[in-house]
């Protein structure tokens, strides 16, 4: 048995609400590893940019905070002293914080991934009771990563068709103009499509779906309390 | 009385000429009409005006009237007109909004305030009616080319439109889909407007045929008279055979020996695929949609890496992909060229010159048209001389002289001494050897 879209996105922010309230860096790594594995259950090829964005991002906080912020007395290691930053000393404090900086960003991002890559986002714009054209743009954003990935996949290969060879950042950062050229075009195209198709009419219906099951109301009181936890005592 | 009605119609995008110049015509109820020209001569507009999409959507100078039954385009919005006219696009990905197939048709059907109970019926029987109730449930993201244009045929029937129009909608398709797809326009009450560079199957739909050239309709007339003024005036839009000269062929420029290849670890797409080509010849390489055309002509040019076998070139390849015109990377058409020669500009102006695109040197390349901004991508990849140039899909929305003056290109730059491999849905397509890539079987020379 699975939750419905809806409840599983109000799970998801419930888990994001905590990772960002909580304190402990264990309870922080035991969200984001529940997290991780349930963006492994998406399938491999479409799951990678985003868990490596989501590991990433948390992990650079984690290696670079402890040189950007000053604090706590147990030095673990003394690195020079240098202009703007100050003394390059590494602490067991500073440690503590990047570690739950950095889960919390992973967490977060990890949440973010789930939603992306297992939600059914047409049953979740439908069940939006208001708003629904804004809950449409939030669903068709959420679809531009994976045709942005199929769009640099494919310019990056017409390059390379041309004998061109691009590398490193510098490199690469050349497709990003194009690439954003491109989804304009994409974008302007769809929206076209979209008006022949009658969006923008007063008015509108929707096809009956499925209502909430038990379950779905469980998981939500279930969140709702996980959040409280993340405040109090996590 | 008449379905829809063009008097006098002339349109302007934005700072640009006429699209179309004095254009009138009337279509009835139930007619199935074959909408002909050139690329770039207006066609796509002619639909979006009768979709009303120009000039809301599109803004521009519009003059004369667009009625269908009985409402003018010009006060009526596109999403107003939805419903009495449907529209499909070329490229399914771009009219695609929902993520999975029941979704997507029943997506219009809310739009239009279809009463609740009755959009999933409808949604299911649009899908059934051009054989696709097995996809109901899947994601559109997994879908081919040709299933995801079957489910934007399904969005545009189930509005029950009285005025339907396709604008090259087969040009993703194998032959056998495209033939299953106009079959299943046949017991349509609506009326069909059809746009389409592959013209034998377009005539064969047809009762009527409107010919398009440079904003003008300069045929509009019942089938057979029309196929008799087009053997006239524009034979190769009649009869598009085209014939391949001898082949001399040299030495080996590629050799894939017994090729595997699979995504990510999923299945395998191609299997024991052996093909060679050898210098002044031109390949086609065939297959049904899905059958790894495209991965093996990406494993020829060297831009997968096998997961077994073997592949030799002689010498450098080049690339076109499908849809080139979407992957263009510089903003001045020159510095397009001059991109895959290390900035040489001398060479970067030859090319153009040659692909008649001249006159476009400063210009950004997303200003040109579509058929133009192929021709670029196709400058792009050939300026550099490859000795082994691989195509996918050259001739995809490409009209039947330009496919033409494409094959002749082909047959000069092989003669010189390099090979070429297409990679083809187009039988027409002229080629020294022919292969056929099937799902599973190794490829046969047909």
């Amino acid at each position: 048995m699975r939750l419905s879209p809806a409840p599983a996105a109000l799970v998801l922010a419930a888990v994001g609400a905590t990772a960002l309230l909580a304190r402990n860096v264990t309870s922080l790594a035991i969200l984001a590893a529940a997290l991780l594995v349930l963006c492994l259950r998406a399938p491999a090829r479409s799951r990678a940019l985003y868990l490596f964005g989501a590991i990433s991002t948390g992990l650079s906080v984690f290696l670079l905070s402890p040189f950007l912020w000053v604090g706590g007395g147990s030095v673990l290691w003394s690195g020079p002293i240098l202009p703007v930053l100050g003394p390059l000393d590494v602490t067991t404090e500073e440690l503590a914080i990047a570690a739950r900086n950095g889960l919390r960003l992973s967490a977060l991002g990890l949440a973010f991934s789930a939603y992306a890559l297992l939600l059914d986002h047409d049953r979740l714009v439908a069940a939006v009771p208001f708003a629904r054209r804004s809950a449409l743009a939030v669903a068709l954003a959420t679809r531009l990563v994976p045709s942005l990935e199929r769009d640099a996949r494919g310019l990056a290969e017409a390059v390379r068709g041309r004998g061109v060879v691009l590398s490193g950042v510098r490199g690469n950062a050349r497709l990003v103009s194009p690439l954003v050229a491109g989804s304009l075009e994409r974008a302007s195209n769809l929206a076209e499509a979209m008006e022949a198709r009658g969006f923008g009419r007063p008015g509108g219906t929707r096809a009956p779906r499925p209502a909430w099951t038990s379950l779905d109301r469980v998981a939500l009181g279930a969140a709702s309390a996980l959040v409280v936890a993340g405040a109090l005592w996590l | 009385m008449a379905l829809a009605r063009v008097e006098g119609l002339t349109f302007s995008y934005p700072g640009a000429a006429p699209a179309l110049r004095d254009v009138s015509l009337e279509l009835a109820p139930g007619e199935r009409v074959a909408l002909l020209g050139p690329s770039g001569s207006g066609k796509s507009t002619l639909l979006r005006a009768l979709a009303g999409l120009v000039p809301h959507f599109h803004g521009g100078r519009f003059e004369g009237r667009v009625e269908v039954e009985g409402l003018d385009t010009r006060t009526t919005r596109p999403a107003e007109l939805a419903g009495v006219v449907a529209i499909v696009f070329q490229d399914p990905e771009d009219q695609v909004v929902l993520t999975r197939v029941a979704n997507e048709v029943a997506f219009g059907l809310e739009n239009l305030s279809v009463v609740p109970e009755a959009i999933w019926p409808r949604a299911e029987a649009a899908l059934a009616a051009v054989g696709s109730a097995h996809l109901h449930g899947r994601l559109t993201a997994e879908l081919s080319g040709g299933e995801l244009q079957r489910v934007c045929l399904a969005c545009a029937l189930a509005l029950r439109p009285r005025l339907l129009l396709l604008d090259e909608p087969t040009s993703q398709l194998d032959p056998p889909g495209a033939e299953r797809f106009l079959a299943e326009l046949e017991g349509l009450d609506a009326a069909v407007v059809l746009s389409e560079q592959r013209t034998e199957r377009a005539l064969a739909f047809a009762d009527r045929v409107l010919y398009v050239e440079e904003g003008l309709l300069l045929l509009d007339a019942p089938q057979p008279e029309a196929i008799r003024w087009l053997e006239q005036h524009r034979p190769r839009y009649a009869d598009q055979a085209l014939e391949a000269p001898p082949a001399s062929p040299g030495s080996t420029v590629l050799e894939v020996r017994r090729v595997a290849y699979a995504y990510g670890g999923g299945p395998r797409v191609l299997e024991a695929a052996t093909l060679e080509v050898a210098r002044g010849q031109v390949v086609a390489l065939e297959g049904p949609n899905g059958s790894g055309k495209t991965t093996l002509a990406k494993v020829a040019a060297g831009l997968l890496e096998p997961a077994a076998g073997t592949v030799r070139r002689s010498g450098r390849a080049g690339y076109l992909s499908q849809d080139p015109g979407r992957y263009l990377v510089r903003e001045r058409v020159l510095d397009e060229v001059a991109f895959g020669v290390g900035g040489d500009r001398g060479r970067a102006e030859a090319a153009l010159e040659a692909f008649g695109l001249g006159w476009a040197a400063e210009r950004h390349p997303r200003d040109l048209s579509s058929g133009e901004r192929e021709r670029l991508g196709l400058a792009a990849v050939a300026v550099a001389e490859p000795d082994l140039l691989v195509l996918d899909e050259p001739t995809r929305g490409v009209d039947p002289d330009r496919k033409a003056a494409l094959a002749d290109w082909l047959f000069a730059y092989a003669a010189d001494g390099r090979g070429v491999l297409v990679a083809t849905h187009d039988r027409g397509f002229p080629a020294h050897r022919r292969l056929s890539l099937a799902r599973e079987e190794a490829l046969v020379a047909v």
